[in-house]
């Protein structure tokens, strides 16, 4: 017992000095980390500059195997609050994420931890709980931020979760909460006209992430790339979906940037369906600088690849 | 008057379990003088069991040798792992792994994480694989390759793991980097000794300076929003240590050895995670008493002839990943052995791995071996399945 304790001691010592117990002055911002771009774009929105808002996911990745950096750790460690997508889309990388950061505060019976699906009512929930079904989400299909439906619940899970961290700023807070809704409302009326133009109409994916998006326009789901959730084409599942297609009324396919690879790009040559990228995120496309464009630009892009016309412009309302 | 009797035990038995102090979640039914225990809400509770992975190594290879005892096919099933992992309560987290293998079932981890500290400090107590460089901590399967780099085998044996303690730290340098530095101390870390020579070992009883130690002090830092760079510096000393020669009963005592080592890992990344590109390099110097041997000055005399000396070696790969499912890559190692003359083993190896899924990985390599002349090329073939969750407790 000569050499153990003085290393214990000094590394204790070094440590406990580099990091001194702080707390935040009250009117520094919230510092908020989301795992993705759209809810860094709602926190935004209600937070005002009361919240300091960074996204660990750009806008391209595949947001199921996430890669971690020496940067998405230091956020998460320095974070006072951290909004999750949930439905376990995060689940392979953002609990090790929380634990390497050592954040204790990070947990969801502190409120430090907020998963925006909490009450969101999921599509395809798995009858049997097997990989023998692929990479399935014990919770349902958790793309559901891409949903034109999601807006308004988004905006509520968020201004719920700002509240319960930050009660000070609760008139802030609520008045841009009141303020985006009527955003939402009203760009949603203007999604809802969309969907009498896609009656009847087929669609083809590689993943199941934008099945949201095609349950609200009524698309019926022909076939995906992906046999089963997370598995990559075999030549086999790619001549059934080729055959699937046909040759009249060839429907497109819609890829993320992340899936937007040779098997699509294969497909769309033999079957001379249109291949169309879309943002699985804010920010996964040029026209996606917030999740309203967002879904603006997606439903615009789907109408001109299935050639359908113009929507006619919107009548404003008195007064407006 | 029995039934009375009976009736009144009952009552008694209920009584005291009934003011026993409960421990955790644990049963009330404990009498005086009974070790407490504490476990699930009830007896047939699965609630906070750990989980549980499972993890199947298959490696086929087929090798051609100049050596002809080693010509030929090679195959099986290396090894079967079973991983536990749960929360022991908030301050503390724990795992395990048992693995099944030609050489029998072995415990080699089983260590609690203790997290409960202010900060970012960490203490990991039971038995572990070391933090050193970016591939010790790591078991053979997760690893890019189907075996560890020769120059790490050399060294630091296949295997690196301990029983012992280790005390773990990082701090943050603006938003972008991280250093983080771990000191152990164990009791029983095994020095790497040749299967067919004398055997190694450390004292079983030891004082505190005749401990093994282990440090590693490492900088992790995003480049730009698509690159990393990690640099890190380790070191492994054994203060005391001993080669045994059971065949003729002979012994070499007060051995002493370390081993250093510099490490750098770029990694660049595509904006959809999908394609990477990662290089790394290790650097080991390997100082002290190297290997015994026993040899016969005089005839029917025999000593244990321990080599003292300096050796280096290194290796160096570059691997990338075309898309999520398909990656190549290539690494060198060359070591200097622990053998009279210090002579050369290169190593070099070329990968193809193809992931079927998330859950099952193929890997094709091509490796080829060259020491003091003579060559053995190896064709091999690993197989590598995941069930349930899989985790070891390894740090970045």
């Amino acid at each position: 017992m000569k050499t153990l304790p003085p290393l214990l001691f000094l590394s204790l010592t070094v440590s406990f000095t580099l990091h001194p117990a702080s707390a935040a002055p009250e009117t520094k911002p919230l510092r908020v980390v989301t795992t993705t771009p759209d809810l860094a774009w709602f926190v935004e929105e209600i937070g005002g500059d009361r919240v300091d808002v960074s996204s660990l996911a750009q806008g391209k990745e595949n947001l199921h195997a996430l890669k971690v950096t020496p940067r998405t750790i230091v956020a998460v460690a320095k974070a006072d609050l951290l909004f999750e997508n949930g439905l376990s889309l995060e689940s392979t990388w953002l609990p090790d994420l929380i634990l390497a950061s050592r954040n204790k505060g990070l947990s969801f019976e502190s409120g430090g931890r907020v998963n925006a699906s909490e009450g969101w009512a999921p599509i395809e929930l798995p009858s049997t709980l097997s990989r023998e079904e692929g990479d399935v989400h014990p919770g349902g299909n958790p793309h559901f931020a891409i949903s034109p439906e999601a807006g308004s619940f988004l905006a509520d899970r968020v201004l719920a979760g700002l509240l319960a961290k930050d009660p000070a700023d609760t008139k802030l807070f609520e008045a841009n909460h009141t303020s985006l809704q009527a955003r939402i409302a009203k760009a949603h009326q203007r999604w809802e006209r969309y969907k009498p133009l896609f009656a009847h109409q087929r669609v083809v994916m590689y993943h199941l992430e934008f099945d949201y998006l095609a349950d609200f326009l009524g698309l019926e789901i022909l076939a995906s790339i992906e046999p089963k959730p997370g598995l990559p084409p075999t030549p086999s599942h790619l001549a059934k979906v080729i055959e699937l297609m046909g040759t009249d009324n060839v429907p497109p396919i819609l890829v993320a940037t992340w899936s937007n690879n040779r098997q699509a790009k294969a497909i769309a040559e033999k079957t001379g369906a249109t291949l169309l990228e879309l943002p699985s995120m804010v920010h996964g496309e040029p026209y996606a600088t917030g999740w309203v464009e967002m879904i603006d630009g997606m439903l615009e892009a789907v109408r001109v690849a299935y050639g359908l016309p113009e929507l006619a412009p919107e009548e404003e309302a008195p007064g407006q | 008057m029995h039934g009375f009797r009976l009736l009144f035990l009952t009552a008694a038995s209920l009584a005291v379990a009934s003011h026993s102090p409960t421990f955790a979640q644990g049963p009330a039914f404990s009498t005086p003088g009974m070790a407490q225990s504490s476990s699930q809400t009830t007896r047939f509770d699965n609630t906070y069991n750990p989980a549980i992975g499972l993890m199947f190594d298959v490696f086929a290879g087929y090798h051609i040798a100049d050596d002809k005892n080693l010509d030929g096919f090679d195959a099986s099933l290396r090894t079967g792992e079973v991983t536990l992992s749960a929360w022991v309560d908030p301050k503390a987290w724990a795992y395990g792994v048992v693995v099944f293998s030609d050489e029998g079932v072995d415990l080699e981890e089983g260590a609690v994480h203790y997290v409960g500290f202010e900060g970012n400090e960490t203490l990991r107590i039971g038995r572990f694989f070391v933090d050193f460089g970016k591939q010790m901590q790591a078991h053979e399967h997760a690893l890019r390759t189907p075996n560890r780099p020769a120059v790490l085998r050399e060294f630091l044996g296949n295997e690196l793991g301990g029983d012992g303690i280790e005390f773990d730290d990082w701090f943050t340098f603006g938003e972008d980097t991280i250093v983080r530095y771990s000191l152990g101390a164990f009791q029983s870390l095994q020095p790497f000794a040749r299967e067919d020579g004398p055997f190694a070992s450390t004292p079983d009883r030891p004082e505190a300076d005749q401990l093994a130690f282990t440090g590693r002090l490492t900088g992790f830092s995003s480049l730009t929003d698509l690159s990393t760079l990690q640099l890190g510096a380790s070191v492994r000393y054994l203060p005391d240590y001993s080669f045994t020669d059971d065949t003729n009963a002979l012994e070499a005592t007060g051995l002493e050895n370390t081993v250093w080592g510099l490490d750098a890992t770029w990694g660049w990344t595509d904006e959809t995670n999908t394609k990477s590109w990662t290089a790394g390099a290790e650097l080991l110097v390997n100082d002290g008493a190297l290997s015994a041997s026993v040899v016969e000055p005089v005839p029917s005399t025999f000593e244990l002839a321990v080599l003292n000396d300096t050796a280096i070696g290194y290796y160096v790969f570059v691997d990338h990943a075309m898309d999520r499912f398909d990656s190549l890559g290539v690494q060198v190692s060359s070591v200097e052995t622990a053998a009279a003359g210090l002579p050369r083993l290169d190593e070099y190896d070329l990968y193809y791995t193809h992931k079927l899924s998330e859950f099952q990985r193929l890997r094709l390599a091509l490796t080829s071996f060259e020491l003091g002349g003579n060559q053995d090329t190896r064709l091999g073939f690993q197989y590598t399945v995941f069930m349930g969750p899989h985790s070891h407790g390894v740090n970045f």
